[in-house]
C-alpha cells in the first residue's frame, strides 16, 4: 500500500539553516519541496556546485583508474579544504590516467608485436632465402579468414604485372587469416606496391621504433622488446597498486562527503531563505511526523517552528510516493515497479498480485511435476541471492507461482501431464484433459471476479480523491456487471430461472443511471469489461495448450519404436513444455493484470519519495 | 460430411486468428524492439503489447473447442 504522507513547514533563523539541514540530512525521512511562498527567492549555489562536482568528477574518475573498491560510509566525514581537495584529487587524476595511458600503450604494442612474432614465425625458416635477395624488397601482407581464393588471385595478378622476377609464399595464422610474403626485385617494386594499393591490400609494415624496415631482419629486435614488455607492465601494475592503497581511504572518504554535500546544496535550492529566516517544506510519512517533531525540538529547542499543513489524506495528489507492504507481499513489488509508480491518493495494486498473479500462473501451468521443478529453480535462486535484491524477490515469486502450480496440479491430477495415472494419482476437482467447459467457466467466473474487483477499486479511488460522481458511476458499472451475470446464468439455467426477470429490469433501470452520471463513454467502457472477462478464457486455453503438449511428450515414449530414444525425446519435449510453461504464464497472467485489472482503477504518474538523507549508491541517478 | 465441416470450421476458427495474431505481432515487434533501443524500462510494456494480439487466437482456440464439443470430437 501506499505510506500516506504529511506535509511540514520548518521555520528558523536563517544563521540556522546550515545545522537544519545537516540534522534533517541525518534523519532521512524529509522529501524536500519547493515552500508556496511568494516574493521569496530560493538560495542558489551554483558556483560551489559546479566545484563540487568538478572534484567529484576528479574524485570518480581517480577511484576507477586506481582500481580502488568502494568503502562503507565513513562514521565522521570532517569538512574537507575546498582548494587542498582539489588539488589532491586533480593530481591524482592526473597521476592514475597517465599510468593507465602508458600501460594501454604497452598493451597495444604487446599485442601488435605478438602479431608480428606469429607473421615471423610462419616465415622463419625462409630468413635466408630473403636475405639472399639483396637488392630485392620483400612485401608483407595478412590476408583475412576464408580468403584462399584470394591468394591464387593476387598470385596471377603479380604474375601478370611484373612476370617471373616476384615469390609469393602464404601461411595460415592461428587467427584464420593468412600471412603472405612476396619477393620482388627492386626494379618490379613500385608495379607491386601499386597493385597492392590499387587491390586495397593493406601491408603490414616493420613496427614503429625497431630501427629496421625489413620485417624479418627486425625479428631479433622485435623479440627482445617483447621480453622487456611484462617487466615494464608490471612495474607501472605495481606503482598504481601503491598509488592506490596510499590515497584509497582519502578518496573515499571525500567521496562520501562531496556526494552527501551535492544533496545538500540541491536541497538548498528548495528552501527560502529571507535576511532573517529561512522556510523549508516537505513531504514525510505520518508514522515518522512526532519523531520529527521531537528530535528537531531537542536538537535546536523553540527557535525552529514546526507546522504540519492541513492538507486532506487522500487529495494531496503531489504528495510524494512510497511502497510499504507485509513480508508476504513485499516480493510482488519488483512487479508493481516494472509500471510507473501509481499517484499518490490511489491504490497500490502489490497485494492484489500477490494474490492473483501465482493463482493465474498455476492455474495455468497445474502441474504437480512441473511445480516441483519450478520449486527447486526458486529454491536454487533463493540461495544464491542476497536478501533485498531483485533475485531474492524473483525467487519467493517463482516459489508463490511453484507452490500454486503443484496445488492446482494435485486438485487436477496431473503429475508431468497425464503420467500421473499411471501412479495412481486422480483429479480431485476435475480433469483438464476432459471437461474443457467447466474449466473454460471457472476461468471465466475469475475473470468476472478479477474485473469486478477492479471496479470496485476504482470506485473507491475516485470516493477517495472526492470524485463522488465518478465512484458513484463505478460503483454501478461493477452492479451492471454482476447483474448481467447473474441475468446470462439464469438464461442458460444454471440459475433459477425466476431470478432473469428481476435482473433485467435492475440492469434497465441501472442503465441510464449509469449514462446519467458517466456519460456515453460509460457504455463503451461497460461493453469493454465484458471483453476483458471474456478475455479471461486464456486461462483455460494456455492451461489445455500446457497440458495436451505434455500428453504429447508422453506419448513419444511409446511412438518412437525404442524406449529409450522414446524417454529422451519425451524428456525433451517436456523441457520445452516447461520452458513455454514457465514463459505463457508469466507474460498472460501480467497481461491480465495489466491491461484487463489495473487497467479499471491503477492512476500512475506517482512521484518517488526521496527524502534528504545520506548519500547511498543507489541516489545516482 | 457433417463432421468433416466443423473440424474445418475449427481449424479455420483458429488459423484465421493465428494469421491475424501473427501479422499484429509482426508489426508490434518491431516497433518494440524500437522504442526499447531507446527506453529500455520499457520492456514490460512492450512484452504486454506484444501479447495483447494473442487474445484473437486464444479466443479462436475457445471456439474451435466449442465447435468440436458440438461436434462430438472432444470429450466434455
Amino acid at each position: 500500500m501506499i505510506v500516506s504522507m504529511s506535509r511540514v513547514r520548518v521555520a528558523g533563523p536563517a544563521g540556522q539553516l546550515e545545522r537544519v539541514l545537516a540534522f534533517v540530512q541525518d534523519l532521512g525521512v524529509l522529501h524536500l519541496v519547493r515552500p508556496e511562498i511568494p516574493r521569496a527567492e530560493p538560495l542558489r549555489h551554483d558556483g560551489m556546485t559546479r566545484h563540487c562536482r568538478r572534484l567529484l568528477d576528479d574524485v570518480e574518475a581517480a577511484i576507477t583508474l586506481l582500481g580502488i573498491a568502494p568503502t562503507a560510509p565513513p562514521k565522521h566525514l570532517p569538512e574537507p579544504s575546498a582548494v587542498a581537495s582539489a588539488r589532491f584529487a586533480r593530481r591524482l587524476r592526473r597521476k592514475a590516467a597517465k599510468l593507465a595511458k602508458q600501460r594501454a600503450a604497452l598493451e597495444d604494442q604487446k599485442v601488435m608485436l605478438l602479431r608480428y612474432r606469429e607473421f615471423f614465425s610462419a616465415f622463419e625458416s625462409l630468413i635466408g632465402h630473403e636475405l639472399a635477395w639483396p637488392d630485392g624488397k620483400a612485401f608483407y601482407v595478412v590476408l583475412r579468414a576464408g580468403a584462399a581464393a584470394a591468394v591464387t588471385e593476387l598470385r596471377a595478378a603479380i604474375a601478370k604485372a611484373v612476370g617471373e622476377e616476384v615469390e609469393l609464399l602464404d601461411r595460415p595464422l592461428s587467427s584464420g587469416e593468412i600471412a603472405v610474403l612476396i619477393l620482388v626485385s627492386n626494379a618490379a617494386a613500385p608495379k607491386v606496391a601499386k597493385l597492392l594499393a590499387d587491390s586495397r591490400v593493406q601491408e603490414l609494415p616493420a613496427p614503429a621504433g625497431l630501427g629496421e624496415t625489413n620485417l624479418l631482419r627486425a625479428m631479433p629486435a622485435l623479440k627482445a622488446r617483447l621480453a622487456e614488455l611484462p617487466k615494464e607492465l608490471a612495474a607501472i601494475d605495481a606503482e598504481r597498486k601503491a598509488l592506490a592503497d596510499t590515497n584509497a581511504a582519502e578518496l573515499n572518504r571525500l567521496r562520501w562527503w562531496l556526494h552527501d554535500k551535492l544533496l545538500v546544496l540541491e536541497a538548498r535550492a528548495r528552501v527560502h531563505t529571507g535576511q532573517h529566516l529561512f522556510v523549508l517544506e516537505g513531504w514525510l510519512p505520518e508514522t515518522q511526523k512526532e519523531r520529527f517533531v521531537e528530535q528537531l525540538a531537542r536538537a535546536f529547542g523553540p527557535e525552529i517552528v514546526v507546522e504540519f499543513l492541513g492538507l486532506e489524506r487522500w487529495k494531496a495528489t503531489n504528495a510524494p510516493v512510497t511502497l510499504t507492504n507485509p513480508p508476504l507481499f513485499k516480493p510482488f513489488e519488483i512487479v508493481t515497479r516494472m509500471l510507473p509508480l501509481p499517484r499518490y491518493g490511489s491504490i497500490d495494486p502489490t497485494p492484489f498480485l500477490a494474490i492473483f498473479f501465482p493463482a493465474f500462473f498455476g492455474l495455468m501451468l497445474a502441474d504437480l511435476g512441473y511445480g516441483v521443478v519450478l520449486g527447486g529453480v526458486a529454491v536454487l535462486l533463493r540461495v544464491k541471492s542476497k536478501p533485498g535484491t531483485t533475485l531474492r524477490s524473483v525467487s519467493f515469486i517463482a516459489g508463490a507461482c511453484a507452490l500454486f502450480s503443484a496445488l492446482f496440479g494435485v486438485l487436477f491430477g496431473e503429475l508431468f501431464g497425464t503420467l500421473g495415472h499411471a501412479v495412481g494419482m486422480h483429479p480431485l476437482w476435475f480433469n483438464r484433459e476432459e471437461a474443457i467447459v467447466p474449466f473454460l467457466a471457472l476461468s471465466v467466473s475469475l475473470g468476472v471476479v478479477h474485473v469486478s474487483l477492479g471496479l470496485v477499486l476504482a470506485a473507491i479511488t475516485a470516493w477517495r480523491r472526492g470524485h463522488t460522481r465518478e465512484a458513484v458511476g463505478r460503483s454501478v458499472a461493477t452492479l451492471m456487471v454482476l447483474l448481467t451475470v447473474v441475468a446470462l446464468l439464469a438464461a442458460f439455467k444454471l440459475l433459477p430461472g425466476a431470478l432473469l426477470t428481476p435482473t433485467v429490469i435492475a440492469l434497465l433501470v441501472a442503465f441510464p443511471i449509469l449514462i446519467a452520471l458517466e456519460g456515453i463513454v460509460a457504455l463503451i467502457e461497460l461493453l469493454s469489461s465484458f471483453g476483458h472477462i471474456l478475455s479471461y478464457a486464456r486461462i483455460m486455453a494456455l492451461g489445455t495448450a500446457s497440458l495436451m503438449l505434455a500428453v504429447v511428450a508422453n506419448k513419444m515414449v511409446g511412438a518412437m519404436g525404442s524406449v529409450v530414444v522414446g524417454v529422451v525425446f519425451a524428456l525433451l519435449f517436456h523441457l520445452v513444455n516447461f520452458a513455454i510453461g514457465i514463459f505463457s504464464p508469466t507474460i498472460h497472467a501480467l497481461r491480465l493484470h495489466s491491461v484487463e485489472f489495473l487497467g479499471k482503477f491503477f492512476s500512475p504518474g506517482g512521484a518517488e519519495y526521496r527524502p534528504l538523507s545520506h548519500w547511498q549508491p543507489q541516489h545516482e541517478r | 460430411m457433417e463432421t468433416a465441416l466443423l473440424a474445418i470450421g475449427a481449424g479455420l476458427a483458429v488459423g484465421i486468428p493465428a494469421l491475424a495474431t501473427a501479422w499484429a505481432q509482426g508489426r508490434i515487434g518491431p516497433a518494440a524492439a524500437a522504442s526499447l533501443a531507446e527506453k529500455p524500462e520499457l520492456s514490460t510494456t512492450a512484452i504486454i503489447l506484444i501479447a495483447i494480439p494473442e487474445t484473437m487466437v486464444i479466443l479462436g482456440f475457445v471456439v474451435a473447442v466449442m465447435i468440436l464439443l458440438r461436434s462430438g470430437g472432444a470429450g466434455g
